[in-house]
């Protein structure tokens, strides 16, 4: 009887260790192919990435090159320095011009830390953000290197939050870096009373620098005066 | 106790292995987990540098025409006047006319309940804020807050019993009227927000009212801004 019980609970667990390994190795098999898949697709992904950042630095210089060729042809072609101040000044209020000139550079941290808890920025803060520097008197603003123009929406898209349709999450340093020229003084006098009190009590790094910035151009399109 | 010695010592031992095997299986699947991670945060940042490459390349395709048109020896001044013109449209310096909606907000004209928080009855910066950046996303042409043009650097900003937009002071009622294709306008406006300001009208009596006008909207001209600080970045 004693024999009995022992076989059959023997067997009952050799049944089960046997069901157990097969099962392992099945799943360390799928593990396997499924990393090595993994890191091919994160390699990929990698050089992708590596490539496109190479495009994008030739493509740098080569718009810095056009400009440079353009400025001469504008000058041996004559242009009135008249027209082309106007020029200028209007393509400063429409920001397809980069600009240099004082302003504050705000750096943004809402990375959860250890020791608090950290409420993130949202689209709605960006937007009163973009809202106090233009009531201090920005001339121009830039959010992530996207420059703030009169169509600019500040929108999510999934978990991406999307300026002039483009990205600008970032996964590497700051996740925000807004930059705004304009008188000093009041740029940092109005953005830290209204904006950057509310902004620490979510628990959010704000650092605030004085210099003297460029601000890249809207490299988007207008619509206006293309239909109606 | 039914159980031999060896028997007993075959159970732990397949209990062990039971274990171990379990423990294993845990792992591999954790470590499953944490790849699939590491692999997802490098693609936000591709799509990024390619959308940025994209713009950037159209730009220097446009950049590309301008100077293929002085080589061809175009008038410089007539090409300068061609962008002065753009950029004059684009800055908002001229009047646009065309098809669009009319969206009215107003305060609430009675306080019907005391109890609850008089902010719930007015119409703050942030509705006004919030519809002006959806219609952009909804591909406006220009938009206008009671007569005010929108432009680059205008402000719209709570200062008490006032909005300044512009620099001038507005009050309640809030007219926002925007030129652009009026069937993605409307679509546009479908955004968590506006629900929001629907349910505030019927509990609050706030006035949110879309029309949509068979006439024609006018937007007037922004005004030319003064440049103090900022200057064109010269070849870059």
């Amino acid at each position: 009887m004693r024999k009995k019980v022992l076989a059959v609970s023997v067997t009952c667990v050799a049944i089960a260790l046997g069901f157990l390994i097969s099962l392992s190795i099945q799943t360390q098999k799928d593990v396997e192919a499924l990393d090595l898949l993994q890191s091919q697709r994160l390699s990929s992904v990698k050089n992708l990435l590596v490539a496109a950042q190479a495009d994008g630095t030739r493509l740098k210089e080569e718009h810095n090159n056009l400009m440079l060729q353009l400025d001469q042809a504008r000058n041996q072609g004559g242009t009135s320095p008249e027209l082309q101040a106007q020029l200028d000044h209007y393509q400063m209020m429409d920001g397809t011009t980069a600009v240099q000139g004082p302003g504050i550079m705000i750096t943004i941290d809402d990375r959860q830390q250890d020791h608090k808890t950290v409420f993130p920025l949202t689209t709605d803060d960006l937007m009163a953000i973009s809202n106090i520097l233009k009531f201090a008197g920005a001339e121009a603003i830039s959010i992530n290197g996207q420059r703030i123009v009169a169509p600019t929406a500040i929108v999510m898209s999934g978990s991406t939050k999307l300026i002039n349709q483009v990205p600008i999450t970032r996964t590497e340093g700051m996740p925000y870096e807004i930059l705004a020229i304009g008188d000093q003084d009041q740029l940092v006098d109005y953005f830290s009373k209204l904006e950057a009190t509310g902004l620490k009590q979510s628990g959010i790094s704000v650092s605030i620098v004085r210099k003297t910035l460029q601000i890249p151009s809207y490299k988007g399109s207008y619509s206006v005066g293309k239909g109606s | 106790m039914p159980w031999s010695k060896k028997g007993k010592l075959l159970i732990a031992m397949a209990s062990g292995i039971v274990g171990f095997i379990f423990v294993i299986l845990l792992k591999s699947t954790g470590v499953q987990g944490v790849q699939t991670v590491r692999a997802d945060t490098s693609i936000p940042s591709l799509v990024q540098t390619e959308q940025e490459n994209q713009l950037m390349a159209n730009d220097n395709e446009k950049l590309r025409q301008e100077l293929s048109q002085y080589k061809e020896g175009q008038n410089a001044n007539l090409l300068a006047n061609q962008q002065l013109l753009k950029a004059q449209i684009n800055a908002g310096l001229n009047e646009v006319k065309g098809s669009g909606i009319r969206i009215t907000l107003d305060d609430a004209q009675t306080f019907s309940n005391t109890n609850n928080d008089p902010n719930y009855y007015l119409i703050h910066e942030e509705y006004i804020r919030q519809i002006v950046n959806w219609l952009w996303n909804g591909g406006a042409e220009a938009i206008a807050v009671n007569g005010q043009r929108i432009t680059s650097t205008t402000e719209i900003f709570c200062s008490g019993s006032y909005i300044q937009i512009n620099g001038t002071r507005q009050m309640a009622p809030y007219i926002i009227e925007a030129v652009g294709d009026v069937h993605n306008l409307q679509s546009a406006l479908k955004f968590y927000f506006w629900d929001r300001l629907g349910e505030y009208q019927q509990q609050y009596g706030i006035t949110r009212r879309l029309e949509v006008p068979t006439e024609t909207i006018t937007i007037p001209a922004g005004q030319l801004k003064k440049f103090k600080y900022a200057e064109p970045v010269k070849g870059g």
